[in-house]
């Protein structure tokens, strides 16, 4: 094992046993988890953009409905949070397809202001349509995510209001995203889809058949997306349709840009940075008197000063799908033994 | 015998462009067919509309890889692949971030079948897939002799070295016609004579090939039938001895006035 990798587990520790330290403060705890929520948006979002090459401005859309379907399940039939991560997914990856089938014909600049209008869409429903959703008055007393054990011992049964359990669930949740990206960019699916953002033709003449891989990326990406919504519902138990403004697809991509486009730990880091800004930016800038949405500036300004130093983010997409698949390192092994053998016996001709 | 591929009246028209002009002819089993013709004469097209890049505006386009004949005019590139034919690229187009082994194995999508389930699940089936995938595309890399590249970066293989990996791209999709367009432009004498052999084993390994190429040194040597375009029509088919001497080839390609003199 590497240095670099043993300090990255060090980190990751410490990290995750914060909350369990006596002096862990509740704001900090509440940073974290919110930029747990974002890693999983973000590794959700770069599948499209990232994977596929196509750009994706309406992702809060999918958060949104993930974020409502966990919210009225919660609140008009009771279902336990586990139920309702699937549910949501699945209402999720359904809206994907639906607004995905018809417009992923589209190409370039088109699609993406379709997703743009779709994202307004979903917030103009939310608005809206006052009885489902009670419009901009919100939808307040969402139960926190709940734990039943009851079937194995009387006294279990956990409801977590608390930071730390909230923090350690969505902690849970990112592996589990992270685990099924890592499988899916080292799949044929994952090839597929890197053939269809380097040459969509040359791809279309290997086999792939591009409009229904692009389908199943945006129906993955709205259903992770969705997941996200799903946690943050039962998490922050306050729903509003003004959370899910246009803003929010904006920063996420920001943080697929700024991590590197394509590369899974890349959106993990973006979040983390984009998270921290944010919240240092708005005491810093109230306390400089500017109002807090100047902060927005401040994202814009970082765009651009991503695209002069680093056009291709922190971790540029290198073309390491699955490099650590013990099938390519048996590989690899074979060809340096193949590669000795040629040279044994270009040595002993000569 | 029926033909592996029959172009039956095939025209294409672009607006008021008419790009092919009833064109017609086969290709049979176990042959190169190579296709000549000068610049604009719509070699190209007619490659786009067999690998279903293009739709024909009128004519039939009929494929026969086993015992039945399917009317392929129209059908999705994707479609073309999976019936069996592949294609390279006048310009080459590689996924050129990726690597060499990458680009095979994409093209082992058509014949391999592990869906979003069963690749985040890494089920027997799938890990056993991925095992043959590698294997089936170390073979078509071998084939070509790229195989010691395979983990290194497609983009940084040299000229003649992508062309060879667009082919073994082509390769592993299992195809029963290749159709190569241009594969010779750009390589030094050492390169093309490595490209030769590499056609001729394709051949060998029972698929036929069909060649667009301005290299005339190579397309007569190499080549057992030739049809030449010119503006969209047909003017000649044969062997290359006759279509050396044929006055309308000779006219297309050089003016009015030289086909006199020959």
């Amino acid at each position: 094992m590497t240095k670099g990798k043993l300090l990255l587990l060090f980190i990751g520790a410490g990290l995750l046993t914060y909350p369990l330290l006596p002096l862990s403060s509740d704001y900090v705890l509440h940073v974290m988890t919110l930029a747990m929520v974002y890693m999983i948006l973000a590794m959700g979002l770069n599948i499209v953009p990232g994977f596929c090459g196509l750009l994706d401005l309406g992702y809060v859309g999918f958060y949104g409905i993930g974020a409502y379907t966990a919210g009225l399940l919660t609140i008009h039939y009771g279902l336990p949070f586990w139920v309702i991560v699937p549910l949501a997914a699945l209402n999720g990856a359904l809206w994907g397809v639906l607004l995905g089938a018809p417009t992923l014909r589209l190409t370039g600049d088109y699609f993406a202001i379709v997703t743009f209008g779709f994202s307004e869409l979903v917030v103009l429903f939310l608005t809206n349509e006052i009885w489902l959703t009670r419009g901009p008055l919100g939808l307040p007393g969402i139960q926190p995510i709940t734990l039943n054990l009851s079937w194995l011992n009387k006294a279990w049964y956990f409801e977590f209001y608390e930071k730390t359990p909230n923090f350690y669930i969505a902690a849970l949740m990112v592996a589990l995203v992270y685990f099924i990206m890592c499988r899916m960019e080292d799949s044929r699916l994952g090839r597929a889809w890197y053939a269809i953002r380097e040459d969509p033709l040359a791809a279309a003449s290997c086999g792939v058949n591009i409009l229904n891989y692009k389908v199943i990326a945006f129906a993955i990406s709205a259903g992770i997306g969705a997941v996200g919504g799903c946690f943050y519902a039962r998490w922050s138990m306050f729903l509003s349709p003004d959370m899910f403004k246009f803003w929010e697809s904006f920063l996420v991509l920001c943080m697929v840009v700024l991590g590197g486009l394509g590369n899974i730990k890349g959106a993990l880091l973006g979040a983390v940075i984009l998270v921290c800004l944010g919240e240092i930016l708005r005491e810093s800038l109230t306390a400089i008197g500017l109002p807090a949405e100047t902060r927005f500036i401040a994202y814009g300004l970082i765009m651009v000063l991503i695209m002069r130093f680093k056009p291709s983010g922190f971790f540029p997409a290198v073309a390491s799908s699955g490099r650590s698949n013990p099938l390519l390192i048996d590989l690899q092994k074979r060809l340096a033994a193949g590669a000795a053998a040629k040279e044994k016996s270009r040595d002993s001709a000569a | 015998m029926t033909p592996l591929l029959k172009i039956d009246g095939v025209s294409k028209r672009f607006g008021g462009l008419m790009a092919l002009a009833d064109i017609s002819f086969d290709v049979h089993e176990k042959e190169i067919l190579g296709l000549i013709g000068p610049n604009g004469a719509g070699k190209t097209t007619i490659f786009n509309c067999i690998a279903g890049v293009y739709k024909p505006t009128s004519g039939d386009i009929v494929f026969t890889p086993g015992d039945t004949s399917i009317r392929i005019n129209g059908f999705k590139p994707e479609k073309m692949t999976e019936l069996g034919i592949a294609r390279t690229f006048q310009n080459i187009r590689l996924f050129t971030s990726l690597t060499v082994l990458d680009n095979i194995r994409i093209a082992r999508h058509c014949r391999t079948k592990a869906n979003f389930l069963r690749s985040v699940l890494r089920t027997p089936f799938q890990k056993s897939e991925e095992k043959s995938i590698v294997e089936d595309s170390m073979r078509w890399l071998e084939f070509v002799g790229l195989a010691s590249q395979a983990l290194s970066d497609a983009s940084s293989l040299s000229y003649g070295n992508q062309r060879r990996l667009e082919i073994a791209r082509a390769l592993a999709t299992e195809p029963k016609l290749l159709l190569l367009d241009e594969p010779a432009a750009g390589m030094n004498p050492k390169e093309t004579r490595i490209l030769v052999d590499l056609i001729h084993a394709i051949l060998d390994a029972g698929i036929c090939v069909m060649l667009i190429e301005h290299d005339m040194k190579l397309v007569m040597s190499i080549c057992e039938r030739l049809v030449v375009l010119d503006h969209g029509t047909l003017i000649a088919e044969g062997g290359p001895r006759d279509i050396r001497e044929n006055p309308r080839v000779i006219e297309a390609y050089l003016g009015r006035g030289a086909a006199g003199n020959a």
